[in-house]
């Protein structure tokens, strides 16, 4: 029967080193040679002063171990058979460095033979140890039959707490003992230490047994016994619990009293002993390799399943939220290109309307001036000085349409980059516009219209169409009065008629003088004002163009790079999926392999422990 | 000790001082005021303990009546105070006290809690009682040693309430030595380890009831005592049987005529009886004692004190009386009413004052104010400055040997600073109706030696600052000869 559990345990060793912890295969391999040892090891533990020892010293009937008097067992002891009595305190190696402690073989321990009368120095831990060794034990052989049958016997120092149980690698460690007595005296009932330390080995260990010590001394054992088994079942604790009375038992064995014995209750903890003895092969070993199968599977599920955990953590921080952002930059880039666009067309339209108007309102104010000046001045007499202050006029309102609009434009290039802002700064064309220089030249030459001189021949011929009139009419009427025709009358009166024609004609001749020269400057205005807006509409579609020719470029970088940086997210966030997918496939493998291993060790026995969760929580 | 600034004064100005500093709050005023209360009513002697460490019993067996344990929910104290006639009071939390039925039995008291004790915090036994003339004793709940998380709640409310502490403990093991180490944190608690006895409790069960067993944890104890870890923490060890000093003190005629006739029965012949509790109760015995005789010698003996009083009564002790006191002396009750007269009693003004200190401090450090540095100074100062603790301090440090002084030395400066008792006489140790001439010789002699060695410049710095507590100690008793003498 053997051969099952045995298989069972190397399958778990392979699992062991399969997984690369070394750790728990060499725990697994101390179980196996442990439980193909044929001995029995017992440990006793238990709190300070509820009589281990003299438990260990009424099961072989000998004092082995040193009792009483305020005793303290310092050393874990290790009682065995042996031919003939004999003590020796062994000590490990220190541990050495950068090797963990629990790789110490055995047979490196050092022994040092005692006395047999030293045995309580040794116990006390206070000779036979070299100071700065590692953990040390004492060894006790005796010849005693129940030992020679196999049973080992280990007595620890006693603790009340948990971390007071001695470690893996020591002697008293509850892994390497086939079967655990916490020994509690009958004077009170089971502390909560006690029941702590209970559940803390029964964590690793089957087979433990609760030994209720002195019952001698009380008469009520009875009932704290009762009371015991409650609280065992209350902390779901199913271990036996034996009272015993280890003073009867050796009082007995002095005596030869059989039923001092019996009443001692030794008799029922050594069958109880003897029956795991014989089980050990078997039942015991079936046990303790279901319980190596539940830790170790427990201790080799928990990294997978803390890395499947932390798995679907990466999943919302990892490359697939990087794509997402990459995606998102894409859109938003598309959005912004379509924004710089409008935004420069709208820009673009408004400044020229802006600007025609803009011209056309410094124009028309020349004009209003031209119109007022020609209202009262002789053009022949102002032409000069007028003609220079129109051509400086225009000349002032053409910079100062074009300085705003080259400020338009350079104001409609950083409105175009704002949307560029998330880029980054250094966005803005590498270019300025700058006043061109022959805005001067560029205005057409004026020259003075043929406009009609008041020649001295046509004022004397006017002069004298009016006097004739005049010196006929009053030459007739002074006729009449017997007077010549031309006398100094009427002579005079057409001198007077000839300069009031001459008057006339002159002041009509200078508004028709005045009203050809407006009708010019305002045809010269005009002309100038067509050839400048043409000016400017050109320059503010070069600077669209010269726009749009950039953000069209810069655009189209930034959308390389976007779509590049998405192009390696995507690529990335696929083999990181299937990366992952693959893991946890072979999570999972492993983790169905576990299962069934786990599955496989229960099997050994009939009794199931509480199934395991071996699935991550959904 | 008359001379220099008294410490229950210290601790009186230090306590007016403190409500001044806080009178704008009426909460912490009401507590000061309690503490100055405490300071003339009796010392409060708190029994504490883990689970099952025999409190109730030592309770009862120092007031010699079985009195303790009041039945009641975790965690109430139980307060045992002197009284005309025999009370008990519940103090329920946010309610009115509530008075419980006092039900007298023939050995001693039953109270009837009546009624749900859902959370009462405290209950206050009123009890005609010697014992109870100069102490008030606490019962408390067992110590949990949760030391992981800070101290013990109870111990907590232990070390608060009480002026001293009986600690007990079946062995002195580690956890209860964690567990009192938690309770020093405070300045106070730090200056000298003077209000904890330790008590090596259930000393019967020592050795699985061998017949020595007493003697043993005796043993133990003084083992113990010499332990600097444990004398950094408790100011005496004993050792003592609960069980077996209350069945001394409450030994009957019909008990002692019971084991009277057992002692009748041959030795050998007896012990086989006597091997186990099941033995002596179902046993046939040859002599006639009906089995519930048995179960109530063993019920107040146990096998162990049955064993011990049958051996003493076949030794010699053949009265009631006889046997009583020599079952209370062997139970190490006498060494653990002596160690508290000597050590809580004697000096109770010390220790309520202490106790002052500490409350002082503790509010201090609780809700500091503007001002409350200087009180905490002035707490510091007394501390530092009151003979008294450096006496007591002296004291620990002679205990461990560390100072050097030859064991001659060593136990005439531990006499002298009162730690065979405060007493005139017994710190000069000379006989109890020695006239004042003499004890002013011996005082003087005693005085110039120590000043001898305080000024010796080849002795060790320590040596030197201990022998001058002694010459001060010396000084202040010729003071009080001086005024007793005028």
């Amino acid at each position: 029967m053997a051969g099952i559990w045995l298989d069972v345990l190397d399958d778990i060793a392979r699992t062991c080193s399969a997984h690369g912890r070394g750790d728990l295969l060499q725990t697994v391999r101390q179980k196996r040679a442990q439980l193909l040892d044929p001995t029995l090891r017992v440990l006793v533990i238990g709190e300070p002063n509820q009589g281990k020892s003299q438990l260990i010293n009424a099961i072989i009937n000998a004092p082995a171990c040193p009792v009483g008097d305020g005793r303290t067992t310092v050393l874990p002891t290790v009682v065995q058979h042996a031919e003939a009595a004999s003590v020796a305190v062994a000590q490990a190696p220190p541990p050495a460095p950068g090797r963990p402690s629990g790789t110490a073989v055995a047979a490196t321990v050092e022994r040092t033979p005692l006395a047999l009368n030293q045995v309580a120095e040794s116990v006390a831990g206070m000779i036979g140890r070299r100071p700065g060794g590692g953990p040390a034990y004492v060894e006790i052989g005796i010849p005693r039959a129940l030992l020679g049958a196999g049973l080992v016997l280990v007595d620890t120092p006693g603790t009340d707490e948990v971390t007071g149980i001695g470690g893996p690698a020591s002697v008293a460690a509850p892994a390497r003992a086939d079967t655990v007595l916490l020994v509690t005296d009958s004077t009170r009932e089971l502390s909560v230490a006690e029941l702590n330390m209970l559940l803390h080995v029964m964590r690793s260990h089957p087979n433990v047994m609760v030994v209720q010590s002195k019952t001698d001394l009380v008469a009520d054992w009875r009932t704290v016994a009762e009371r015991n088994r409650q609280h065992l079942a209350e902390a779901g604790v199913p271990a036996a619990l034996i009272p015993v009375s280890a003073a009867l038992r050796l009082r007995a064995a002095a005596a030869d009293d059989r039923g001092l014995n019996a009443e001692s209750g030794f008799p029922a903890l050594i069958a109880r002993l003897q029956h795991d003895l014989a089980g050990k092969a078997d039942q015991l070993a079936r046990a303790s390799v279901q319980t190596v199968a539940r830790t170790v599977v427990e201790q080799l599920a928990a990294p997978l399943r803390a890395e499947l955990a932390t798995q679907e953590a990466e999943e919302q921080s990892g490359p697939i939220s990087r794509l997402h952002a990459a995606q998102r930059e894409v859109d938003e880039l598309r959005r912004c290109s379509t924004r710089w666009q409008n935004t420069l067309s709208d820009e673009i339209a408004d400044l020229l309307s802006d600007i025609e108007y803009d011209l056309r309102d410094r124009t028309r104010q020349i004009l209003r001036t031209v119109d007022e000046a020609f209202d009262t001045a002789d053009p022949l007499v102002a032409w000069d000085t007028f003609q220079d202050w129109l051509e400086r006029s225009l000349v002032e309102a053409a910079e100062a349409n074009h300085e705003w609009l080259i400020q338009r434009c350079d104001w409609i290039a950083r409105r175009v980059a704002a949307n560029f802002d998330r880029y980054g700064y250094d966005v803005l064309p590498p270019w300025s516009m700058t006043m061109p220089d022959d805005i001067g030249e560029r205005v057409p030459e004026l020259q003075l219209p043929t406009i009609d001189r008041f020649t001295t021949g046509q004022k004397l011929f006017t002069g004298m169409k009016g006097s004739y009139g005049g010196m006929l009419m009053f030459g007739l009427a002074t006729t009449l009065a017997g007077m010549p025709m031309i006398n100094p009358v009427s002579v005079g009166i057409g001198a007077l008629f000839g300069g009031k024609s001459i008057r006339d004609e002159s002041k009509q001749l200078l508004r028709r003088r005045q009203a050809t020269v407006k009708a010019a400057i305002q045809r010269h205005v005009d002309d100038f004002f067509v050839r400048m807006i043409r000016d400017c509409r050109d320059a503010a579609r070069q600077v669209q163009r010269m726009l749009r020719d950039h953000f069209t470029g810069l655009t189209e970088e930034l959308q390389e790079a976007i779509v590049q940086s998405f192009r390696s997210a995507k690529q990335e966030a696929d083999t990181d999926a299937s990366l992952r997918e693959q893991r946890q496939r072979e999570i999972r493998l492993k983790m169905t392999r576990l299962a069934a291993l786990y599955e496989q060790a229960q099997q050994l026995t009939g009794t199931r422990s509480a199934p395991l969760r071996l699935e991550p929580q959904a | 000790m008359t001379v220099g600034l008294r410490l229950d004064e210290a601790a009186w100005g230090l306590l007016h001082q403190a409500i001044d500093l806080y009178q704008h709050d009426p909460r912490v005023v009401g507590q000061l005021r309690h503490q100055v209360a405490r300071l003339e009513q009796p010392l409060r002697i708190a029994v504490a303990g883990p689970w099952r460490s025999g409190k109730s019993t030592i309770l009862n067996a120092l007031m010699g009546e079985e009195v303790a344990p009041v039945e009641r929910a975790d965690g109430v104290f139980t307060w045992y105070e002197d009284g005309a006639a025999p009370r008990a009071t519940a103090y329920p939390a946010g309610q009115p006290p509530q008075e419980l039925t006092v039900v007298k039995s023939a050995t001693g008291l039953r109270v009837d809690l009546g009624w749900g004790a859902g959370d009462v915090r405290d209950i206050v036994v009123q009890w005609p009682t010697r014992a109870l003339r100069q102490v008030t004793l606490i019962d408390t709940p067992p110590v949990t040693g949760s030391v992981e998380q800070g101290q013990a709640p109870v111990l907590e409310r232990v070390l608060r309430d009480s002026d001293a502490v009986l600690y007990l403990t079946r062995d002195a093991r580690d956890s209860d030595l964690r567990l009192l180490e938690s309770g020093r944190d405070s300045a106070v608690g730090q200056a000298a380890p003077v209000n904890v006895i330790m008590v090596l409790s259930r000393a019967d069960e020592t050795g699985g009831g061998r017949i020595d067993g007493l003697l043993t944890a005796r043993q133990l104890a003084r083992r113990h005592y010499r332990d600097p870890r444990v004398s950094a923490l408790s100011v005496n060890v004993v050792a003592c049987s609960g069980m077996i000093g209350l069945a001394g003190r409450m030994l009957g005629e019909s008990d002692f005529a019971a084991l009277a006739s057992l002692a009748q029965v041959p030795r050998a012949e007896l012990d086989v009886h006597l091997i186990s509790a099941d033995r002596f109760l179902r046993g046939e015995l040859p002599v006639r004692l009906e089995t519930e005789t048995r179960a109530a010698l063993l019920d107040r003996l146990g096998v162990f004190g049955v064993r011990l009083a049958a051996t003493l009564v076949r030794s010699g002790f053949d009265s009631r009386v006889k046997l009583s006191a020599e079952l209370i002396r062997r139970s190490g009750l006498t060494e653990l009413r002596e160690s508290v007269t000597r050590c809580f009693i004697d000096r109770s003004d010390t220790l309520k004052a202490r106790s002052a200190l500490a409350a002082v401090e503790s509010l201090l450090r609780a809700e500091p104010t503007r001002g409350s540095e200087e009180l905490a100074g002035a707490v510091e100062r007394i501390l530092a400055g009151a003979h008294e603790f450096r006496e007591l301090r002296l004291l620990v440090a002679l205990r461990n040997a560390r100072l050097g002084f030859d064991a001659e030395s060593a136990a005439e400066a531990q006499r002298l600073i009162g730690g065979n008792g405060v007493g005139l006489a017994a710190r000069l140790g000379v006989e109890h109706e020695a006239t004042v001439q003499r004890l002013w010789d011996v005082a003087a002699d005693a005085q110039w030696r120590w000043r001898d060695r305080a000024e010796d410049p080849l002795l060790p710095l320590a040596q030197r600052r201990g022998a001058q507590v002694v010459v001060r100690s010396c000084e202040g008793m010729i003071a009080e000869l001086v005024a007793g003498g005028r």
